[in-house]
């Protein structure tokens, strides 16, 4: 057991809180957005993109992070033409996804870094957390909230249905675009606190727990954020008393919890009938 | 030819189809089709399942991609997005499949996306769905939701929609709930297209079309 007041001193685990709770607030709204427009795959090829992006930084001397996030931005609003319908998407994206891996190997040899440093970034680490990261996680953390707060109403609705959005006035394809450059941008900043296997667990998860209780959008946003918090900074905290690595230890709770969530019988929604997904 | 029972409005938009037609990959779904009708007129579509009926409505909103030929609505087609955009602001629309969505959206929400909460609210209130405005629309019942749909509709045509496509609105309804729906589409002040198996709703009609194999003929 490690004393929870000693460890907090060490600034490099200050850092990782920091970034946990402003991740907290943009990444599980964003997982709302993921799970809303039912693109699951494609925040999957986009963890590969960043690979890709993360390959062409080795190669060129740029900011690794930062080819990510522009590599996986441009990618995301490229796929807007897709978004028309569902099907278009899911099946375009293991295309993407082979082609990105494939890329980002070739560049990877050509720049003469050993690949499994490449893999190492992807992977992640929480206390390897640089200002960097915080920064992008405090830009998305405004920008996401904002996005929501402004296009309330277009987002409830493109989320639900996108014939019906685009018969009541919303711009759904420019929304549709800003929605995946968001999703995209996101992806590749979570890449760097839980590594690609587990970005899940910051976005997905907070989620997936958030639609079991909320009966609507903004319902679904608060709960999010609040499942968000608890997961990350409550995993965070186990981790740090238990000497656990922390990515791991941050997903097996949120992956619990929504598990409980899940098969707990609708406490908080008595009326509700049994929905088939 | 006939007129609408109560005045006209302002808004009543005339519609007119010039060869339309629509495919669906290889298969023609809509076949050279003609129309021309006037601010007010009320056409009912009948026809077996799979003739087309609902795509020629899609192709009017936009929603079919596949579409070729002259789709008017007052007096004007639509190219550009924004052309687009207005379409869908002056048609009112009750989908043959109304969708519960893959994620939650308030009875509440989707009246008010209809553009004039009010009237929505009050013709929920009118067709019996008034005291479920905070249930998520996955909770309502088949009717319940075909009914949400028409009060939506029927507040976007106070906002200023000027032609209602509505497609089989009274498929899911009781026998009570098809009278009332029949009298309430009877009764718009604007042009009316609606696709449906509904005698009554039929004779309410000023003019009916049949749809077969993706021809649409006048019947009377
Ligand atoms: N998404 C689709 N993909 C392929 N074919 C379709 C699709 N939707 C409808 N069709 C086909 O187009 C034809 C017309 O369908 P539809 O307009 O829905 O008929 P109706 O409304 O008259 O019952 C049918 O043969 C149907 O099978
Ligand atoms: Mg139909």
């Amino acid at each position: 057991m490690n004393s929870l007041g000693v460890l907090l001193d060490i600034p490099s685990v200050r850092l990782a809180l920091v970034a946990l709770v402003l991740g907290s607030v943009a990444l599980p709204i964003v997982g709302v957005f993921i799970v809303g427009l039912d693109i699951m795959p494609v925040r999957f090829a986009m963890m590969h993109v960043a690979l890709l992006g993360i390959a062409i930084g080795l190669l060129t001397g740029l900011d690794p992070l930062l080819c990510a996030l522009v590599l996986c931005g441009l990618t995301g609003g490229a796929l807007t033409p897709l978004a028309r319908s569902a099907t278009g998407l899911s099946g375009a994206m293991g295309l993407l996804m082979t082609l990105a891996v494939a890329a980002a190997l070739l560049v990877l040899s050509l720049s003469g870094v050993n690949a499994n440093g490449a893999f190492e970034l992807l992977w992640g680490s929480i206390l390897a957390t640089r200002p960097a990261d915080v920064l992008a996680l405090a830009v998305l953390a405004v920008v996401v909230p904002l996005l929501y707060v402004l296009r309330r109403r277009d987002l409830a609705l493109l989320l639900h249905d996108r014939e019906l959005a685009l018969c009541s006035g919303v711009a759904v394809e420019r929304l549709t675009l800003i929605l995946l450059v968001v999703v995209a941008v996101a992806i590749a900043s979570a890449i760097r606190l839980t590594g690609a296997l587990l970005v899940d667990a910051l976005t997905l998860l907070p989620a997936l727990a958030a639609r079991r209780v909320g009966r609507s959008l903004p319902a679904m946003i608060r709960w999010s954020v609040i499942f968000g918090l608890v997961f990350n900074v409550g995993g965070f905290f186990i981790s740090l008393i238990l000497d656990f690595p922390p990515g791991p230890t941050l997903v097996l709770l949120g992956g619990v919890c929504t598990l409980l969530l899940h098969a707990l019988p609708a406490v908080s929604a008595p009326r509700r009938k049994a929905i088939s997904r | 030819m006939s007129s609408p029972p109560r005045g006209l409005s302002a808004h009543a938009a005339p519609l007119r189809l010039a060869g339309v037609t629509c495919r669906h990959g290889r298969l023609t779904a809509v076949d050279r089709v003609d129309l021309d009708l006037a601010p007010g007129e009320h056409l009912a579509i009948t026809g077996t399942n799979g003739s087309g009926k609902s795509t020629l409505l899609r192709a009017i909103l936009g929603l079919h991609r596949e579409t070729s030929g002259l789709i008017e609505v007052g007096g004007a087609r639509a190219g550009g997005t924004a052309d687009w955009a207005r379409r869908r602001s002056e048609v009112a629309w009750v989908p043959q499949r109304q969708t519960a969505g893959r994620f939650p959206l308030l009875l509440s929400e989707l009246l008010a996306s209809g553009g004039h909460v009010e009237r929505s609210v009050r013709a929920a209130g009118e067709l019996g769905v008034g005291d479920l405005l905070d249930r998520p629309l996955g909770t309502l019942s088949g009717g319940q939701l075909q009914r949400a749909y028409l009060a939506r509709a029927l507040g976007q045509v106070a906002a200023g929609a000027g032609l209602v496509l509505a497609d089989e609105p009274t498929a899911a309804l009781d026998f009570a709930g098809q009278e009332q729906v029949a009298a309430v589409l009877a009764e718009l002040p604007v042009t009316v297209v609606v696709v449906t198996h509904d005698r009554a709703m039929v004779e309410a009609c000023g003019r009916v079309a049949e749809m077969a194999a993706g021809r649409l003929r006048e019947i009377a």
